[in-house]
Formats: C-alpha cells, sequence, structure tokens
C-alpha cells in the first residue's frame, strides 16, 4: 500500500531544502508544487532533461522540407511559364519555406510542451489548490507507515505548516 | 515597480486578478453594449450592404483600386506587431517590466490580427471564395501561385495568427489554472478545460519555461517577415512611390511604432478602469516612451530617407509622385502625420512627460492617428497616378469604406471587452515571481541511509 503525502511550506526555500532531504533519506523524488517557478530546482533534485527542443528542431525541418515541396510541386504539376522563367522559383519559394519552417515548428514545440509535460490531463491527479495561490507544495509517496512517519519529521524538521494525507495510490 | 510590489503579496494579485474577471458592474456592460452596437452599425451593416450591391459601393476605381480597406488592412496588421513582438523580445531579456503588461498586450496583437483578417475579407469584394488563397487540393485544378506577394501574404499571416494564440494561451495555463479554483459553474468548467489540469509541478514549470521560450525564439523573426511581406504587396509593383527596397523596414519599423503606441493606450485603460494601478506603473510608461522615442527616431530618418532616394532617382513619376504626396490634394494628410509621428513625439525626451499618464494617452493616440494616415497616403497618392497623366485618376474613401474604418475599432473593443473578462489580463505567476519572497538560505541535505 502506498500513500501520498503532502508537505505545505510558506516558503519556497523550505519546501526545497524539505524537497532534498526526503530525496537524499531515499525516497523516491518528491514533487514540488508551487505557484511561481522555484529558483534552483534543479541543483536539489537534480538536472532536468525536456525533449521539446527536439520537437521544435524536426519541426522546423519538416515544414521548411514541405514548404519547398508544397510550392514547387504546385509549380510542376500546374506549369505555368512566363518569359522563358524558371518553374520553380528559388527566392519567393523561399518565404513559402521560411514561413512553414515557423508555422511547424510552433505546431511541434506545443506538441512537444503536451507530450513532456504529460497535459492535458485525462485523468484525476492528486493536486493541492493552494498551491496555485501562495503555498508551496512538497509530494511524496510513502509505502508504508514507516517511511509515512520519517516523512511528516522530515516535513516538520523543515517547517511545514500544514501535512496533508493525500489517501492511497495505486 | 519593486518598491511598490513590495506591498503586496500573492494573495493580493490572486484576489485583484480574478475580481477583474468575476467582478463585472454596469459601466463595463455599458461599454460592451456601446461597442458592441456600434460594431453592428459601423462594421457590419456596411460590410452586408456592399456584399448585397457589390463592391462598387466602396469609393475604389480604376485606377484606384486599392483603398482604405487596404490602408486599415496594414494598419491593423501594424498594430498586431508589437504585442507579442515585444513581449518575446523582453521574455529573451529577462526584463521584469514586461510580466505586468505582456498578456494584454498580446491581446492586443491577436485581436488587430482579427480585425486585420476581417479586413482582407471586406477588400476582396467575394469573400465567400477566400478558400481559393489556400493551397488543398481540389477538382478545379486551381492552384494558388506561390509567386505572389498575395499568397505569402496569406501564409505568413496565418502563421502569425496560429502563433500569437499559442503563445498567449501557453503563458495563461498557469493563470487559468489558478483562476480554476477560485470560480464556480460554467467558468469553472471553462477554466479547468482551458488550464489542461496544470498543478504547477516542477516539471511542468520546466517544460513551459522551455516551451515558451523556444516559441518567443520562433515568433521574432516571423513578426518581422509578416510585415516586410505585407510591405512587398505594395514594393514589388512597378509602381512610383511603392517601387522601393526601403519598403520592408519602413514597414516594420511603422508597425512596431504603432503598435508600441497602441500598447501605451491600452496600458492607460486597463490601469484606469480595471484597476490595476498597482501593477502598471510610470515605469512601464516611462519605458514605454523610451521605446517609442527612439522607435519615432527611426521612423523619421526612413521617411527622409524615402523622399531622398525618390528625389535623387531623378526620373519625373518619382518628382511627380513626391510633389503630389508632399504638396498635393492629400499634403495637409502628409503634414499632419509628420507633425504626429516625427514633430509630438519628441516631447518624450522629457522624463516628466513620459511619466504623466494623460499626455502620454493623448500623445499615442496621435501617433496612431499619424501613422493610420502614412498608410492610407501610401494607398492614396501612389496607384491614382502612376505613369500616364492621361490615366491617372483620384481616390477618396466612401461612406461606406469610412464607415467600416470606425466600425473597426468598435470590433477590436469589443473583442477586447470580451478578453478582460476570460484572460486574466496580468500575468499572474510573472508579477508575483518579481515579488519579495522570504529569502532563506536552503540547508544542504545530509547524505541518509535508504528508507
Amino acid at each position: 500500500m502506498t500513500t501520498c503525502v503532502v508537505g505545505l511550506f510558506h516558503d519556497p526555500q523550505s519546501a526545497l531544502a524539505a524537497a532534498g532531504e526526503l530525496k537524499n533519506a531515499g525516497f523516491e523524488t518528491p514533487e514540488l508544487m508551487s505557484p511561481v517557478p522555484i529558483e534552483g530546482v534543479e541543483e536539489v533534485l537534480g538536472k532536468k532533461k525536456s525533449i521539446i527542443k527536439n520537437f521544435t528542431f524536426f519541426g522546423g525541418l519538416i515544414g521548411g522540407i514541405s514548404g519547398f515541396t508544397l510550392a514547387s510541386v504546385t509549380a510542376i504539376l500546374y506549369p505555368h511559364p512566363v518569359g522563358g522563367r524558371p518553374i520553380i522559383t528559388i527566392p519567393p519559394y523561399l518565404i513559402i519555406t521560411y514561413e512553414l519552417t515557423i508555422l511547424f515548428g510552433i505546431l511541434f514545440t506545443v506538441l512537444g510542451f503536451f507530450i513532456s509535460s504529460r497535459l492535458p490531463a485525462i485523468r484525476n491527479r492528486m493536486y493541492v489548490p493552494e498551491a496555485a495561490v501562495d503555498k508551496f507544495a512538497v509530494a511524496v509517496t510513502c509505502e508504508n507507515s514507516e517511511h509515512r512517519s520519517r516523512a511528516d519529521a522530515i516535513f516538520n524538521g523543515a517547517g511545514a505548516e500544514q501535512i496533508r494525507d493525500m489517501g492511497e495510490e495505486d | 515597480m519593486e518598491a511598490e510590489n513590495n506591498k503586496l503579496g500573492y494573495t493580493d494579485i490572486h484576489e485583484d486578478v480574478v475580481r477583474s474577471i468575476v467582478v463585472t458592474g454596469p459601466k463595463y456592460y455599458a461599454t460592451l453594449a456601446t461597442a458592441g452596437g456600434l460594431a453592428l452599425v459601423c462594421f457590419f451593416f456596411p460590410w452586408f450592404y456592399q456584399l448585397y450591391y457589390g463592391i462598387g459601393a466602396a469609393g475604389m476605381n480604376h485606377p484606384g483600386v486599392w483603398g482604405t480597406y487596404l490602408a486599415s488592412f496594414i494598419f491593423w496588421i501594424g498594430l498586431s506587431h508589437s504585442g507579442t513582438l515585444l513581449s518575446c523580445v523582453l521574455h529573451l531579456t529577462n526584463s521584469s517590466w514586461r510580466k505586468a503588461m505582456y498578456r494584454s498586450a498580446e491581446a492586443m496583437t491577436l485581436f488587430s490580427l482579427v480585425v486585420a483578417a476581417t479586413y482582407v475579407f471586406v477588400h476582396v469584394g467575394r469573400p465567400w471564395f477566400a478558400h481559393w488563397t489556400f493551397p488543398y487540393p481540389n477538382q478545379w485544378e486551381l492552384w494558388p501561385n506561390f509567386r505572389s506577394p498575395l499568397l505569402f501574404d496569406v501564409m505568413a499571416i496565418a502563421t502569425y495568427l496560429t502563433g500569437s494564440t499559442i503563445f498567449i494561451y501557453m503563458g495563461s495555463i498557469p493563470d487559468f489554472a489558478a483562476v480554476r479554483d477560485r470560480t464556480v459553474g460554467w467558468r469553472n468548467t471553462m477554466y479547468s478545460l482551458l488550464s489542461l489540469g496544470w498543478r504547477g509541478t516542477d516539471t511542468e514549470w520546466h517544460r513551459l519555461h522551455w516551451a515558451y521560450t523556444f516559441l518567443a525564439v520562433l515568433i521574432i523573426p516571423l513578426a518581422v517577415s509578416v510585415h516586410s511581406i505585407v510591405s512587398w504587396d505594395f514594393a514589388m509593383s512597378i509602381v512610383p512611390g511603392l517601387h522601393q527596397t526601403i519598403f520592408a523596414p519602413y514597414f516594420v519599423v511603422g508597425a512596431i511604432y504603432s503598435g508600441t503606441a497602441g500598447i501605451v493606450t491600452v496600458m492607460f485603460v486597463l490601469r484606469k478602469y480595471m484597476g490595476f494601478e498597482q501593477y502598471i506603473t510610470k515605469l512601464h510608461f516611462d519605458n514605454l516612451g523610451k521605446l517609442l522615442l527612439l522607435l519615432s527616431l527611426l521612423w523619421t530618418y526612413i521617411n527622409a530617407i524615402e523622399l531622398f532616394t525618390g528625389w535623387y532617382s531623378g526620373t519625373s513619376d518619382e518628382y511627380e509622385q513626391l510633389s503630389f504626396k508632399l504638396f498635393g490634394f492629400y499634403a495637409p494628410l502628409y503634414w499632419e502625420m509628420i507633425l504626429f509621428c516625427a514633430v509630438a513625439p519628441l516631447l518624450m525626451i522629457s522624463k516628466r512627460f513620459r511619466t504623466s499618464f494623460v499626455p502620454m494617452l493623448i500623445l499615442s493616440i496621435a501617433i496612431n492617428i499619424g501613422m493610420y494616415t502614412e498608410r492610407f497616403l501610401i494607398v492614396a497618392t501612389s496607384l491614382p497616378r502612376q505613369y500616364l497623366p492621361d490615366a491617372w485618376g483620384f481616390y477618396a474613401p466612401s461612406l461606406v469604406e469610412l464607415s467600416i474604418m470606425v466600425g473597426s475599432f468598435a470590433v477590436f473593443t469589443t473583442l477586447f471587452l470580451i478578453f478582460v473578462k476570460i484572460f486574466p489580463s496580468v500575468s499572474m505567476y510573472e508579477v508575483k515571481e518579481t515579488m519579495e519572497t522570504p529569502k532563506l538560505k536552503p540547508a544542504i541535505p545530509q547524505a541518509g541511509s535508504p528508507a
């Protein structure tokens, strides 16, 4: 049986300290919830890597290729020769390429954001409403009652205002 | 701003923003009804009239086939240029003064673009064929010509509209989540859907930061390209007064200039009527004023260059075009533009002027009147007077065109009024970031044995 425990803090530094202690005490990496991004999370909980940049890059690449292909294939399929000028005219088609590079880059970035941050949430997730206003929450999973009491001790030691039992987890 | 914000806590900004959304007084409804009514009477009715009687209802006729519709289109695209662009640049340069104002500035971008896009439909005369501009396979073997600047426009504006919408939405997700818990009924459902289940975890913040930064990086060159492309609609024609290489930077600078002036106007209104005095301060007006001053100088310089290249070309058609612009029928409009956009903004050299709200409001409106005039002159003094004096004509807007021009402001106002009741118009989480939080040194955790 695993339960989820949340410690609520008044300031980001104490929350961060508690999270660091929990991590070092061997708990699963705790999750922080805050109304603003907290500075220095990565120093305490480890470096975060996101795959968004790959999405942006490949999105831009796909967009660029499809932009140029769209314009040039259209010109080849429906040729309209004017005064002996080339059918595939590079300068104007580069503009279409440029715009579609950016369009696809943007769309893929959003896709990357959704995938990497696991949004939109389909199922209910553990959530602390105060963490959207002015409280900083640290959530940790406890596997048994001994873990639970250790977590409580760490939260209290770091100056938690409140410790909340979020119930059982699957 | 720091000093003023220190007095406020996280809950204060939360309360203020939620209040701005859920508490709606009769004044708001009266303004909304007036704006909506004006939009209907001045914008949509004349448009329907024009659809019914044909494009002849507008004053455009050969050779002046472009009129105020196109001038307004450029004006609104230009107005859209500062919001998202400025917000992206300030985000990347980490300027904290951006935080209280960028949401509304981006909304301005979005709705200006919507109005501009509507103008395209008004201008084309037969809007039911608008889908012909999009490159989709069809049985008529009808494919758009990708060499035409008008098609560049379609691509650029569609991308810009998509990009700006996504950018404003992404930045608002945490705020939707914060408002979600404070609302009930349909609002709660709406914000639950809009916030996508945002919880504010460290991972979510990290991902949002990067996604937002990448979007900002992508949108800056996009915004620059959009108005360059709009300028090529003109510059790629071989018309005296339009066929100039300086047109792209000229349009981009003009766009950012009028957009920044638009932001000043919107900030004034938000500050005064939405109760955001504590968040939108003299600092914002001071900084925007400095930016406006710089842009006005750039704009003046490019205008001087335009005159110079026309004179230096030594060709009679350019001379004729210049002399008509400077001393012809529309000369008063030209000198009004110079007064409003090149001379009056010099007042902003004084800090006292920049930090006075009402004078800045008046100046920002004057700048946009001047900028509208600029776009009108580009259209009205060039096309009707090309190479052959024999084929010269004259363009003046008809009542339908004038009414639609007035109505477009009402459409914009209506959209903006709806926006302030749906979106948190000040970015809560970023204003919170600028506030003091208790700064304790993080305790270095001791390595312990596994539990």
